[in-house]
């Protein structure tokens, strides 16, 4: 049987600083972004100023005589239809950045503007254009469990509710983008900002019809990517055919308007439900129709019911589509429209009941809820959840909460209120992918792979697997990944990446471990089996200590290079999480302050304690966002995006964080499951626990996320 | 990108908007006319092409200037329309700072200009000929220095917001010599920077870190 996690590790599970994080932190770091070959041109990228409109005549000739100018690329071709405000049009590379946007700038198009639909509102009027030719609405398959017709007339209670949370944006700060150089006809160079250095290479590959073993993808760091960076992207062809034409590198990252507009988004959510439960408070029925957009595309379904087990319910879900960007992933899809609408519901439900919301998702939750255990027996999460739930609630305070009457009476402007919301995630590991351990005669260890870190740590907790196998420091190990022409490595997606490459990386090393000892135990005078590892030596027989760098000359000239894949017991998925929230709401500004977040998440063995925190805590302030703050915002009469920037759109500054207690949910048993991802699941639950907090802080739902002061005193004036 | 690729000209009597003031909301039409005298001087001496059309002064075409980056001096060709930001990373290869927002609303960009902390993605390049730029990567490194302290803390995932929150805590501790500040203080004084993958918690403490570091430093 294939090895299993070290049961007393000296470096797994430490706090272990980031191998790049000075470089970063120095400016020292090269993003794709920074990178500047020889003879680079920079390109920037003309889009759509409408919503909705037919190019009719596109002339670039004006354009292409500007000096400096060097090429010009269409995107988009006369007669094509542009479906969005920002889709691409054409880019252009130049000598200098500005006269790149000289370049944009000076491309003559007429336009036959069309009329356009941005809102769901607008998409689903009478007489609303036809965005596509199926029409602008598509229903999924109706989804139905028991019988919830009869539930609900022998439930205790009922509500009926709609709840809606808007489009949001990824933001991520280094834009989507590239730079990619010919080397010589065939062969192609992309340092580009992905969280997919495979899939890079093989979309330029194929565009360009090469080889994909003659496309090289460079990531070293990238600037962040929350499932928005899977592709090469139209932008990114155009950079290699512009290249291609003028024959040097090329430059092209997108600017913030296009960031926002055509690099993604999370779609919208919206449900009109009723939800039962019996008399102990035990959820019994669920009656949904749901509906969101995700712009031009589809791709706004979402998961419902949520965590809670509701034996009879039915569902219909329908996708919008409007005159905006393509959906795409975004950081745990779908779980926290589906976690804020079930867990708003949830809120209200108990309310009504005047019964503990608390108590109410303990009765709700599945009796069997069973999760696999890489090593262990497998569990029952509902039982994690029991035991999360302890803890997080005597972290928030719990027993301060009042009830939402009690609130609604206390004195003065200024309200308090509690929430809580749970969520689950998967993230397994893929069985596909590898990792090289080179073991060099000076001593020197290097691993290699094609996954990247899009900020996970990913890098560090690889390299802390290979020191702990062969008994050296994380610093000792040179992590190398993003590198699209070495072994297979994970795309950054699902929370798969470290458990997905943290077994190969595992079995590398300890196959090259044993390698070393088979080939150095002839000069050491012993027999490989006498070898053992111990902290920076070798050692013979358990005695016998040799230097490792020593005993790695003893290779001669040759080094250990060698490949682990996956093994089963290293892995598992399937997790869960709960969150709190403590905040005050002002109603008179209808300004909400958090004062605390506890957030308490398991993801089975924890690989670096200090990465580990640092994804949670950001998985809270992103939650904290959605909660608070997101929302592309679009203009029914112009169909233009009022906000895609940084200062409109807003995002959470240092004043806005609270105090966030993460508290990691550890033990032996979670430590046997073996290595779940975390970059999702501390995400969700968030915004669903501020919008109950919101709501037991006032004595009414706010029922449209985000929870800005629109959105409250709207609610309050209807209370 | 066209429709909506307006520039902001700098606006203020010096190079580089304070951060701070431009929070408070500067009185930005008295220091316009300061500014076009400022500028103006640096543009003849920069020998930009200048023309005057109903007595307002018209440049064009690109000028050669000096820029002391991190205590060397550089000569690049720029346009008067570059920024500080755009000359650094395009034209100089100084990428430490790095463009997000390009309008003042992020803080990824900052650097130090004359000692204060300045959003270089809204300076002109042409108004710092003569002044002094420094960039994260002129800052020490080793124990003690800011960027060790954000190191130590783990504060940065991605790191594309990192070079800003850097520089915006190293001008906020010369600029507070020996001073220890509170949670609010370095809450107050980040307030003009972003980050997406939500690292506050680690900077918070590596600014304490390295603001209890300097002050042992110092005394
Ligand atoms: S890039 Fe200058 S403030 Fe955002
Ligand atoms: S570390 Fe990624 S944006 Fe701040």
């Amino acid at each position: 049987m294939a090895a299993l996690w070290p049961d007393n590790p000296r470096l797994i599970g430490e706090g272990v600083p980031r191998l790049d994080g000075l470089a970063k932190a120095s400016g020292r770091a090269k993003y794709p972004s920074d990178e500047r070959p020889d003879g680079l041109l920079f390109a920037a990228v003309l889009h759509s100023p409408h919503a909705h409109a037919k190019i009719v005549k596109i002339d670039t000739s004006k354009a292409e005589a500007i000096p400096g100018v060097k090429g010009v690329h269409l995107i988009a071709n006369e007669g094509a239809t542009l479906r969005y405000h920002g889709e691409e049009i054409a880019a252009v590379a130049a000598e200098s950045e500005e006269i790149a946007r000289d370049g944009c700038r000076a491309i003559a198009i007429e336009f036959e503007v069309l009329p356009h639909a941005v809102t769901e509102a607008q998409a689903l009027a009478d007489g609303a254009p036809r965005l596509t030719p199926r029409g602008n609405t598509q229903a999924g398959r109706a989804q139905e469990d028991g019988d919830p017709d009869a539930a609900l007339k022998e439930a205790a209670a009922s509500i009926e509710g709609e709840y809606s949370v808007p489009v949001i944006t990824h933001v991520c700060l280094e834009t989507h983008g590239q730079v990619v150089r010919w080397d010589g006809d065939a062969k192609m160079t992309v340092w580009s900002s992905t969280q997919n250095v495979d899939g890079v290479e093989s979309e330029m590959a194929g565009a360009f019809n090469v080889p994909a073993t003659d496309v090289t993808v460079l990531t070293p760091v990238m600037g962040g990517g929350f499932g928005s960076k899977f592709g090469a992207d139209t932008w990114g062809v155009a950079a290699g055919e512009l290249a291609k034409k003028t024959g040097r590198p090329v430059w092209l990252f997108l600017d913030r308007v296009q960031e926002h507009l055509t690099a993604g988004n999370r779609p919208s959510a919206s449900a009109k439900l009723t939800l039962a439960a019996d008399k102990d408070g035990k959820l019994s029925a669920l009656i949904a129709e749901t509906a969101g957009t995700g712009g031009i595309s589809r791709g706004a379904a979402f998961p419902l019911p949520y965590v809670y087990e509701v034996p009879n319910s039915r569902r219909q879900h329908t996708d919008i589509r409007v005159n905006g960007g393509n959906a795409r992933a975004m950081r745990a899809p779908g779980h926290p429209q589906g976690c804020l609408i079930m867990e708003s519901a949830l809120d209200d439900l108990a309310e009504k009941m005047g019964i503990d919301p608390l108590q109410m998702r303990l009765a709700s939750l599945a009796e069997q809820d069973t999760v696999p255990s890489g090593s262990g027996e497998p569990l029952n999460r509902s039982e994690i959840y029991r035991e999360q739930i302890k803890l997080g609630t005597e972290a928030i305070g719990w027993n301060q909460r009042k009830s939402r009457a009690e609130n609604a009476k206390a004195e003065g402007p200024i309200k308090r209120g509690f929430g809580m919301a749970l969520h689950q995630w998967g993230g397994g590991g893929r069985d596909d992918k590898q990792v090289t351990c080179i073991i060099n005669p000076d001593g020197s260890v290097e691993l290699r792979s094609a996954t990247q870190d899009i900020g996970t740590g990913c890098r560090t907790v690889l390299a802390q697997i290979a020191a702990e196998v062969l008994g050296l420091k994380t610093t000792d190990i040179n992590s190398n990944i993003g590198n699209s022409q070495f072994p297979p490595g994970q795309a950054s997606g699902g929370s798969t990446t470290t458990p997905s490459m943290a077994p190969p990386a595992y079995n590398a090393a300890l196959e090259a471990r044993d390698l070393l000892f088979k080939r150095i135990a002839g000069a050491l005078d012993a027999e490989p089996g006498d070898l053992s590892i111990g902290e920076g030596v070798i050692l013979v027989k358990g005695e016998r200590e040799v230097p490792w760098k020593d005993a790695c000359r003893k290779l001669g000239t040759m080094p250990i290079n060698v490949t682990g894949s996956f093994s089963e017991g290293l892995t598992a998925q399937g997790v869960g999480g709960c969150q709190f929230v403590d905040l005050t709401v002002d109603t008179e500004t209808g300004v909400v302050k958090l004062n605390k977040i506890v957030a308490v998440q398991d993801t089975g063995l924890i690989l670096n304690m200090m990465t580990w925190k640092s994804q949670v805590y950001g998985g809270v302030i992103m939650g904290l966002n959605y909660g608070l703050f997101e929302e592309l915002v679009m203009d029914p009469s112009t169909g233009l995006s009022l906000n895609p920037d940084m200062e409109l759109y807003k995002l959470a500054g240092a004043s806005d964080i609270p105090e966030i207690d993460i508290i990691p949910f550890d033990n032996e048993q979670m430590r046997k499951r073996g290595v779940i991802g975390v970059g999702e699941p501390p995400t969700i639950a968030t915004a669903a626990a501020i919008g109950n907090a919101v709501a037991n802080a006032l004595g009414t739902r706010v029922p449209h996320f985000p929870m800005t002061p629109m959105n409250v005193l709207n609610a309050l004036a209807k209370a | 990108m066209p429709p909506e690729d307006h520039k902001a000209p700098a606006e203020l009597p010096r190079p580089g908007h304070s951060r701070r003031d431009f929070l408070r909301g500067s009185s930005l039409a008295a220091a316009g006319a300061v500014m076009a005298t400022s500028a103006e001087t640096a543009m003849h001496e920069a020998r930009a092409d200048v023309s005057e059309t109903d007595g307002v002064a018209i440049y064009s075409g690109t000028c050669p200037i000096e820029l002391k980056v991190n205590g060397e001096a550089m000569s690049v060709t720029i346009e008067p329309r570059s920024t500080l930001l755009d000359t650094l990373r395009n034209r100089l290869g100084v990428t430490g700072p790095k463009r997000v927002c390009d309008r003042a609303s992020c803080g990824a960009c900052t650097v130090i200009l004359d000692g204060d902390a300045v959003y270089s993605c809204t300076t002109l390049a042409i108004s710092c000929a003569d002044h002094e730029v420094r960039t994260l990567e002129s800052f020490e490194t080793d124990e003690g220095s800011v960027p060790h302290a954000f190191h130590q803390n783990d504060a940065l995932m991605c790191g594309y917001c990192t070079p800003g929150f850097v520089t915006a805590c190293q001008a906020w501790l010369e600029k507070n010599p020996g001073q220890e500040p509170t949670l609010d203080d370095i809450k107050q004084g980040l307030d003009g920077n972003i980050c997406r993958c939500g690292t506050y918690i680690g900077v918070f403490q590596a600014a304490l870190d390295a603001a209890k570091a300097m002050k042992k430093g110092g005394a």
